[in-house]
């Protein structure tokens, strides 16, 4: 999976947790939209965690400044094959 | 069966998907789709999800919705986040016609003790219906050392239990609101391994002692959403998630937090609504396998003939139990009245007889309609039934006839039936008041086993404690399969082993040169069914014991003893002298060698392929032992 489809596949996620229509760009993070706040990040993570079958390590979500670098995380983590 | 079990998933799955085609439609029609897919959501993003599209069709203001209102506050040693938005969904898919909204309001990470003692915080002057307290298990450790003496460390057990529901006091006292509290999680790390039982400091002991003081101890308005029961159930080292701990401090694992949420929602409903009170059973393969009306008494599956068999007697006394415990039961069944109540009646295997059944519809009208007949007799409402059925089109019929009445689909496989029962939820006692009348007798009962457990190690008060009863009988109709089936079956205790095929034991009924009888013996913990055979020939003044098996589960109870004095009073009374027994050697039955001698027989003849023993009934002296004997062979009741 590229950057490309996994944002794409993000966005199934972010409709499951945002009330708002919200448009998954790698550029986009938290202080863009006002919905997303520390305690909504929680669900958005565990969501991420189930749609991708994979399993951060403690801190290394938050280190993240957008979607883009989430994504490469994502992309690393299902490398890796590590499950949750 | 592959069919049943693949439509699970599949209509959860589909569940999600039709809410979200019902949303964008903008159906009122979501609103039970919504319960639905709620009540079968397996996991933390599936919730979550119904979480969102339920706040947009709130958003979007599709009608239908909201029918009850509750005001729940949650406080905690936890982040209450997202847990509460779990459990809001959770009880409102309890509604069982609309959405019950839940007002929220929620303390903060681990502020619960101040938020309670304040009487000016937010907490009172939010007035709730009911308070979920979620302890902090970091409060629930023994500080002391693990080799402190057992006084001390039950003592800090018991005032942590204290402490807490003093708390719950203290809040029930200002509010008047029920209070719902979590126990602590069980410890799941294997240090300090197994020396964790041998003391009441290591967290593994120390927190189920606090748990159990804390439920033995709550009062009534204190509701226990019992985190250790559940994570137990589930996998303890499953509901932990020490990530989530650290970068939010979730208590609970996400996928936990679903069980919790849906305790705490049944709890809040259990306050809301009356629970279940009768069980509508159906008849052939739910209470027996196999059909009455064509298979007859002997042909049905049920008791210890057939592991099928034994599954439905384990179904029996499962429905047994509950019905001890309060719960009425009814027979609503596609039968003639007659063929149905025979088995209650006359089967020696059934658990149920008629007088445990309150109303009984047995006939061919639609069960909907029979199940309304249920309601009227005992004068209860349609909701208070709870229909089990092994058909899944008659559980369709009363779901869409009789919308009211919930309904337990039994599945396939009968050996699933007695767990499905245990687990169906709908007959949980909640308050004191619906379970005091029963507790006298559990009590008493519960005190007896004890003793009869503690007083175990001295023998004959042992087997007098067990409060043995037995039964005596000439063969019957009904008990030709498993006498047949232990004949060709018993290799252990039996001193002959000579098999026979269920014709030929059916033929032994009529025959008069031959009399057998069967044995049943049942205890005060339960009926252990048909467990011993005896066929005896009779040659003029000479009675010789063709058969003698007996199952092994009863050994060592003095059956055999009470088999000796009714072959030799049978043989008393046929005009014999004698009894002859032969004891036939074979690789298997060495346990039975020196049965007849410790009987009290002579040996006469001895060959490695046979030995030989005789009694005089005359010198017999009937032998003495625990069990009574309710009816004995050839005698009518």
């Amino acid at each position: 999976m590229n950057q490309t489809e996994i944002l794409a596949k993000m966005q199934t996620v972010f409709d499951d947790v945002f009330l708002d229509d919200i448009k998954v760009t790698p550029e986009l993070s938290a202080n863009d939209v006002e919905e997303w706040d520390s305690l909504l990040q929680i669900s958005l993570v565990l969501g991420v965690e189930k749609a991708f079958n994979v399993r951060f390590r403690v801190g290394e979500v938050e280190a993240t400044k957008n979607l883009g670098e989430f994504a490469d995380l994502i992309q690393r983590r299902m490398a890796e094959g590590v499950k949750a | 069966m592959s069919t049943e079990t693949a439509v699970q998933p599949q209509t959860a799955k589909t569940g999600l998907e039709s809410v979200r085609e019902l949303l964008a439609e903008r159906s009122p029609e979501i609103w039970p789709a919504l319960r639905t897919a709620t009540r079968g959501a397996a996991d933390f993003p599936e919730v979550l999800a119904l979480a969102t599209m339920r706040k947009k069709a709130q958003r979007a203001g599709i009608p239908g919705g909201a029918d009850k209102t509750i005001r729940l506050a949650m406080v905690g040693g936890s982040s209450l986040y997202p847990l509460h938005e779990l459990v809001q969904q959770m009880i409102g898919a309890e509604s069982s016609t609309g959405w019950w909204e839940t007002e929220l309001w929620k303390g903060d990470y681990d502020n619960y003790i101040s938020e309670v003692l304040d009487p000016e915080s937010e907490l009172y002057s939010f007035k709730p219906d009911v308070i979920f307290l979620i302890p902090s298990s970091q409060r629930c450790v023994y500080q002391g050392s693990m080799t402190d003496p057992q006084d001390l460390q039950r003592a800090e057990a018991t005032k942590t239990a204290d402490d807490l529901l003093s708390l719950c006091r203290t809040a029930h006292e200002r509010t008047g609101a029920e209070i719902v509290v979590a126990n602590f999680l069980p410890a799941a790390e294997f240090d300090p391994g197994s020396f964790r039982v041998r003391t009441l400091g290591s967290n593994w002991s120390f927190r189920k002692l606090v748990n159990l003081e804390l439920g033995l101890a709550a009062p009534a308005y204190v509701h226990i959403c019992d985190a250790e029961f559940l994570a137990t159930r589930w996998g303890t080292a499953n509901c932990y998630d020490p990530r989530a701990w650290f970068e939010t401090k979730q208590l609970y694992s996400s996928d936990f937090s679903v069980d919790i949420a849906r305790e705490v929602a049944g709890i809040v409903a259990s306050l809301h609504r009356s629970s279940k009170k009768v069980l509508a059973l159906d008849l052939d393969n739910t209470l027996w396998g196999g059909v009455i009306g064509d298979d007859g008494m002997a042909g049905i599956e049920i008791g210890g003939t057939h592991p099928r068999g034994e599954a439905f007697k384990q179904f029996q006394l499962a429905i047994a139990s509950m019905a001890q415990r309060g719960v009425i039961l009814a027979v609503c069944s596609k039968n003639d009245y007659k063929n149905a109540a025979e088995p209650f009646e006359k089967h020696p295997e059934m658990i149920l007889r008629l007088k445990d059944i309150a109303s009984f519809q047995a006939n061919w009208e639609p069960k909907s309609e029979n199940l309304r007949k249920i309601a009227q007799e005992l004068n209860l409402g349609l909701d208070s039934i709870v229909f089990v059925d092994d058909n899944p089109a008659e559980i369709e019929i009363v779901k869409q006839f009789v919308p009211e009445i919930e309904t337990i689909w039994l599945g396939p496989d009968p050996a699933e039936y007695a767990a499905q029962l245990l687990n169906c939820r709908f007959f949980e006692p909640r308050s004191i008041t619906a379970d005091d009348l029963n507790r006298g007798e559990q009590y008493q009962q519960q005190a007896a086993r004890t003793q009869a457990m503690s007083s175990g190690t001295d023998m004959e008060s042992y087997l007098e404690s067990l409060e043995m009863r037995s039964i005596l009988s000439e063969f019957t109709e009904v008990d030709i399969p498993r006498i047949s089936q232990l004949i060709n079956k018993s290799n252990q205790f039996n001193v002959t082993t000579r098999r026979r095929s269920e014709a030929e034991v059916e033929a032994l009924i009529s025959d008069r040169d031959h009399y057998g009888f069967s044995v049943r013996l049942a205890d005060k913990f339960g009926d252990n069914g048909l467990i011993s055979v005896v066929i005896v020939k009779a040659e003029d003044k000479t009675a010789i014991i063709d058969t003698w098996l007996m199952s092994c589960r009863v050994l060592k109870r003095q059956m055999e003893d009470e088999v000796v004095n009714e072959i030799v009073r049978l043989a008393t009374a046929r005009g014999c002298t004698k009894v002859v027994g032969h004891y036939l050697p074979t690789e298997k039955n060495g346990m039975v060698r020196d049965l007849f001698p410790r009987m009290g027989f002579a040996l006469t003849e001895e060959t490695p392929e046979r030995a030989s023993y005789q009694l005089t009934t005359e010198d017999f002296v009937p032998r003495k032992t625990h069990i009574q004997i309710d009816r004995r062979a050839y005698e009518s009741n």
